[in-house]
């Protein structure tokens, strides 16, 4: 039962991460995402690039790739009749997003963009809120261009969407990619970011090394989610320490139990080992029986919790869990918001390490109470 | 006659400091192969005590014993183990079979133990256990027997491996009158028939009779060594 919960629980941490990380890329740029190489340092729209259509086709013809997006992300002021706000401008492919991303499918008012809509934009709960705006309204968005010059555009607002993210809800508007090209005065096909969405997240490495091998000379640097948004990719190894220790605990307890089973039936069959001992029974091969014993029963139990664990976490995996009654509806994770569903990533690796671990240290385990086979008195103890 | 047994000044001290009990003090004895020899006294006199030396389950504080020659004080834990299950039966007076085991199992053990494929030990077992009344009960386990059929299992097992000597530790006290005197009987059988020599403790004077030499332990030594129990009892 140890072994079935510690697999579970692994599991469900592993899913949780997994989800977590598929949300936000989703929403951002990938898994993957090519930039410029100084965007990074000072964030800002006069570092664009232009990535080669041809690379980008062949890419998105990987097994791999599900879908590869272009980003423009700028900074300005959102202002309407009632006020301004501070904002986060995001061009995007409509049809790209519609399908890869959370946001564009979580719109409670209105419809989403789309490539033809030009200066439509939707914006997030908050914003709508506060700046008391509502489907058709007019707002101006103002901004730098690539230049620095202050410009402002007259948009209407075509839906509002609500993903539980409180910035995101307050901060985000979303705009075609072409609109906010001209917004802020960048050429044609040029974006801030290119982002990878991958199909399995297992994939990433073997995907970067081969776009970093096909992008060849392109002005632009290569990387993986985890140095894009670095403050997702430290909480996850935060939480991940944390869950760590958990996980540890659960482990010591699950060992505990096993090495307090095997001392208990060790020295419940005190007499009858001295017995076999009486009868000229080698000490060495009664305690090579009971190693046998703990690896047999170790074999046994692993089998039963990898199975009952795996079956579980299976479940998990295509059914989900919905935690929507314990967690309130704005649950976000560093300032995105997640799913209250939450699924199991199963791995043969997490499956196999965690029944290795157990399995091994059974056996481990079981050279103590081995020791005690033989170390009494056979006559007290057949007294 | 061959020795098989020999004890020379055999002491065994319990305890430490200033709390020790003295439960041998000194005992010479020396048995033949063949001999059916009841060992009586008080209890604290010392026969489980002699017993379990000469059967290498304990050492003794001093003194000398020899099976077959052997210093049993210089034998390491296997070469002891060895000798236990080659040349030495035991019988217990809890029986102490192996609750899991069948009957046969139980009787097999040791045999298994020697490396005996497994036709010849099955095939021998059941001659032995039809010799000792368990015929037709192979499969049964300890518990679905009496105290007396245990007990036949218990000297299948220690007879099954043909040892020098069978030492049994009072093997009639957990059972009736009727069955003591059957297991006697099948005891002395197998000592006249087949030559096991026996060396066992009583407290009952009916088990003594049937000894061809009965030994008197008192206070760790051996007060009698000889006669029948009517002389001892005449004397």
């Amino acid at each position: 039962m140890g072994l079935t919960f510690a697999i579970f629980f692994i599991s469900l941490g592993e899913g949780m991460y997994a989800q977590m990380v598929d949300q936000v890329v989703r929403m951002q740029a990938g898994y993957i995402t090519l930039q410029h190489p100084e965007y990074r340092e000072a964030p800002a729209v006069d570092l664009w690039i232009q990535v080669p259509e041809g690379l980008r086709r062949k890419v998105e013809r990987w097994p791999q790739v599900e879908k590869t997006k272009m980003l423009i992300l700028g900074q300005g002021i959102a202002k309407s009749g009632a006020g301004s706000l501070a904002a986060a401008i995001m061009g995007v492919e409509p049809s790209v997003e519609f399908e890869s991303s959370p946001l564009a499918r979580n719109i409670v008012e209105g419809k989403y963009i789309d490539e033809q809509d030009n200066p439509l934009v939707v914006v997030g709960f908050e914003m709508a809120e506060r700046l008391n705006l509502k489907v058709g309204k007019k707002m101006v968005i103002a901004t730098n261009d690539v230049h620095g010059d202050l410009v402002e555009q007259l948009c209407r607002v075509k839906g509002i969407f609500r993903t539980g993210s409180e910035e995101m809800d307050a901060y985000v508007i979303q705009m075609p990619i072409k609109f906010s090209r001209r917004l802020f005065g960048m050429p044609e096909r040029s974006a801030t970011q290119m982002g990878v969405v991958l199909r399995d997240p297992d994939n990433q490495k073997r995907v970067l090394q081969k776009v970093r091998e096909e992008a060849g000379n392109i002005h632009a640097e290569i990387l993986p989610w985890q140095e894009v948004l670095p403050d997702v990719a430290s909480y996850i190894k935060m939480d991940k320490g944390s869950n760590f220790v958990f996980q540890g605990i659960l482990i010591f307890l699950i060992l505990f139990t096993i090495f307090n089973t095997i001392l208990m039936s060790v020295l419940e069959r005190k007499r009858e080992f001295a017995m076999l001992l009486a009868l000229g029974t080698q000490p060495g091969k009664l305690r090579l029986q009971i190693l046998i014993e703990s690896a047999f029963l170790g074999l046994i139990g692993c089998c039963l919790g990898v199975f009952l664990g795996g079956l579980a976490a299976y479940l998990v995996n295509r059914y989900g869990i919905d935690m929507s009654s314990f967690m309130s509806e704005s649950f976000s994770i560093s300032g995105f918001a997640m799913t209250t569903k939450l699924h199991t990533k199963m791995s043969a690796g997490i499956i196999l390490t965690t029944a290795g671990i157990v399995f091994l240290a059974t056996v481990f385990l079981s050279l103590i109470p081995m020791r005690h086979t033989t170390k009494f008195s056979i006559v007290d103890t057949l007294r | 006659m061959t020795e098989i047994v020999k004890t020379e000044g055999l002491t065994k001290d319990y305890g430490e400091g200033e709390v020790v009990t003295r439960a041998l003090r000194g005992v010479d004895l020396t048995l033949e192969a063949g001999e059916f020899t009841a060992m009586a006294g008080p209890s604290g006199s010392g026969k489980s005590t002699l017993l379990n030396i000469i059967g290498g389950l304990d050492r003794p504080t001093s003194g000398i014993v020899t099976v077959e020659g052997k210093d049993l004080g210089k034998l390491s834990g296997t070469a002891l183990s060895r000798m236990r299950k080659d040349r030495i039966g035991f019988i217990f007076q809890a029986y102490n079979l192996i609750p899991v085991l069948t009957v046969m199992e139980n009787a097999e053990y040791v045999l298994m133990l020697q490396g005996v494929v497994p036709q010849k030990r099955t095939e021998k077992v059941r001659s032995i256990l039809k010799e000792v009344g368990l015929e037709g009960m192979d499969h049964r386990f300890p518990r679905e027997l009496s105290g007396g059929q245990q007990q036949r299992v218990a000297i299948a097992r220690a007879i099954a491996s043909e040892p020098a000597l069978i030492l049994a530790d009072e093997p009639t006290a957990n059972v009736d009158s009727k069955t003591a005197a059957g297991l006697l009987d099948l005891m002395r059988g197998l000592n006249e028939e087949k030559g096991v020599t026996f060396l066992f403790s009583t407290h009952d004077h009916a088990v003594m009779k049937q000894a061809r030499r009965l030994l008197i332990l008192k206070d760790g030594q051996i007060e009698h060594d000889g006669g029948m129990v009517e002389d001892i009892e005449a004397a």
